[in-house]
């Protein structure tokens, strides 16, 4: 299994393409923190010694708002207004000021956006690693060897997650080092405040991080399988890219539509591969848990698996 | 002599239409077999069936007495093979290729790839790309390929492809050299008739998927009967006595001689027959038959059977 890795690592870095996208990669993360930089130049840390009362008066607003909304809005816009709330109380009492430097971690934060790029490199990747084997031909001298085609479908897969987890290394360990190069560490790093469930807890800025990160790539995980998955059952790169990227873009926006009349859309793959929403938004349809979506998404998952498996084993090699 | 691969009954249906129609055949070690037939007879399938690319609907193919189906694995283990055209990664280099698939397969040492590189002759160029290489060199490239783990059976689907006189030379003597030196089975399909001829052992002719026949190459291109030129100063004299002796014969008359199919022990015969009655014979020549001669007859036949 090892070798059949090695083997998809070899064809994968000595395209030129790979090494066009991690250098895309690097480019943007740079290019944001030379305008950041530079913008950052003019101002400095806005100083707010009365950002207690600030939050206090925020807080007098939102409850009002509550209150006239009453039952008119859903759960959900409730339980936002409600998060806000508790966090701004939370901040008054332990003392914790929402003005902070701006410092590593925020330009980490910043450049986490960038996680969708990593999982667009990612998906070109999963798309093209079982049909290129098809365009090329090679193929057919891929599958007389006495190898399971089973194994070497999974050894795709693994190469094609850990390409994901090289790219997400990439941008994270390339933040982390230029950030700390042009914004420092903070003097006094404060804490992120997680909120679930109604519980507030404290977090170091570089766990928040490492979890934001793989909440985040959840969603890019997902459409790679979904991306291996049509580039195994139907061998073309191009619709496998297309479909993946069209509905890594719509993919949210079109079941959020269909949440609006339809409380079935919380099945569908897009509303759950946003974790996020559990931590600092709200969730798509009301009722919908952390436990339910992780549900959701490993039968996705699975399904997208056995269904490029029993495709790819079937499947008659005879153009 | 035992087959080291075997076809049973083997049969591809797909969609409703029977592409291969119960086609067995047995390859043994040490020989070059031909796979013959015109485009779209059904040997690409067949071949690709044997190596495990293409299922089976019903039948079974054995490679040294291992089942492609149940048992792929063991059975492949055994086969080294080039699927039509050998496609392989041009971002690579020859080598890297090389170590792609001698990773696929347990056992295979540095050594023996640099061994398999000088026996095909590709040392000086084994580090270029592939997307530099000639065709010969492709093809070469993918001979090397098949050879890493010392196969039993080598399959090679239309090995000449492409290639000018030179590189055809060159791959038949390799084939030669492997079947002869190494007991390898060696089984090639080609429709290029001298090739096959100069090639192979034995042939199996293949035509709308169905098997026609399997023969040694000397006897499938002679048949039992033979072709004589007689050059005589008297054609019709000549034929009138041998018509007189048989009248069954099959004879053609051309400008500078007389063509009649004979057995080999009826030449005598007619000899005598024509110096008796004062016919001279400047000269006797026997007309060697080619495969394409007797691929038409054969495949020609077949037609005119069914329209019978």
């Amino acid at each position: 299994m090892l070798n059949l890795i090695k083997n998809e690592w070899m064809k994968i870095f000595r395209r030129t393409g790979t090494y066009v996208m991690i250098g895309l990669l690097i480019l943007m993360v740079t290019v944001t923190g030379a305008f950041i930089k530079y913008q950052e130049r003019g101002g400095s840390v806005p100083d707010n010694e009365n950002w207690e009362q600030g939050l206090r008066m925020e807080n007098t607003s939102l409850n009002k708002q509550l209150e006239e909304m009453g039952n008119t809005v859903p759960n959900s816009k409730i339980h936002y207004y409600e998060r806000q709330i508790s966090l701004n109380e939370y901040r008054i009492e332990h003392q914790i000021s929402p003005n902070e430097e701006y410092s590593i971690w925020g330009f980490v934060n910043d450049t986490s956006q960038m996680i969708d790029f990593a999982g667009l490199f990612t998906i070109i990747i999963a798309a093209s690693i079982v049909a290129s084997e098809f365009n090329w031909g090679t193929i057919k001298l891929l599958l007389i060897r006495p190898i399971r085609r089973g194994k070497i479908l999974a050894a795709k897969y693994m190469s094609v997650i850990l390409f994901g987890l090289l790219m997400l290394s990439i941008l994270f360990v390339f933040s982390a080092l230029l950030g700390a190069l042009l914004f420092g560490f903070p003097e006094n790093p404060s804490p992120y405040l997680s909120y679930y469930e109604g519980v507030i807890t404290e977090q170091s800025m570089f766990t928040h991080l490492l979890i934001y990160y793989g909440l985040k790539s959840v969603s890019m995980f997902m459409l790679a399988t979904m991306a291996f998955m049509i580039s195994a059952v139907f061998r073309n790169s191009s619709l496998a890219i297309g479909l993946s990227l069209f509905l890594m873009f719509t993919g949210g926006q079109i079941s959020q539509l269909i949440a609006l009349k339809f409380t079935w859309a919380k099945y569908i793959l897009f509303a759950n591969t946003d974790l996020m929403q559990y931590f600092d938004g709200m969730p798509m349809v009301d009722g919908m848990t952390l436990p339910f979506s992780v549900a959701m998404l490993v039968i996705y998952f699975i399904l997208f698996l056995i269904l490029a498996h029993i495709v790819f084993k079937k499947r008659d090699v005879a153009s | 002599m035992t087959g080291i691969v075997k076809l049973n009954n083997v049969t591809k249906i797909i969609k409703g239409r029977t592409i291969i129609d119960s086609i067995s055949f047995e390859v043994h070690k040490g020989e070059i077999f031909g796979f013959l037939g015109p485009n779209g007879a059904g040997k690409t399938t067949t071949i690709r069936m044997i190596v495990g690319l293409i299922s089976i609907s019903s039948g079974d193919i054995e490679i040294d007495g291992k089942s492609i189906k149940k048992d792929f694995e063991q059975a492949v283990k055994h086969v080294g093979a080039i699927v039509e055209n050998p496609e392989m990664y041009k971002f690579l280099t020859g080598y890297q290729n090389l170590i792609h698939y001698a990773r696929m397969t347990k056992g295979i040492t540095k050594e023996k790839i640099s061994e398999v590189v000088d026996l095909v002759d590709l040392t000086g160029r084994i580090n270029d790309k592939v997307k530099t290489y000639s065709l010969g060199m492709r093809q070469r490239l993918g001979l090397a390929q098949c050879l890493l783990h010392d196969p039993d059976v080598l399959i090679l689907d239309e090995p000449t492809n492409g290639l000018d006189p030179a590189g055809m030379r060159e791959i038949r003597d390799h084939l030669r050299m492997l079947a002869k030196e190494k007991n390898m089975a060696v089984i090639v399909s080609s429709h290029l008739l001298s090739e096959m001829e100069m090639m192979c052992d034995r042939i199996a002719i293949i035509q709308d998927g169905k098997l026609v026949d399997v023969q040694q190459i000397h006897d499938f291109v002679q048949g039992s009967e033979r072709v004589f030129a007689f050059e005589l100063d008297d054609q019709e004299k000549a034929l009138q006595v041998i018509r007189s002796q048989n009248p069954n014969i099959k004879t053609e008359q051309t400008d500078s001689s007389l063509v009649v199919t004979l057995k080999k022990d009826q030449v005598p015969v007619v000899v005598k027959a024509l110096v008796e009655s004062q016919i001279n014979i400047y000269g006797i020549q026997e007309i060697t038959k080619t495969l394409e001669d007797r691929f038409l007859e054969v495949t020609g036949e077949r037609v005119g059977n069914d329209h019978a």
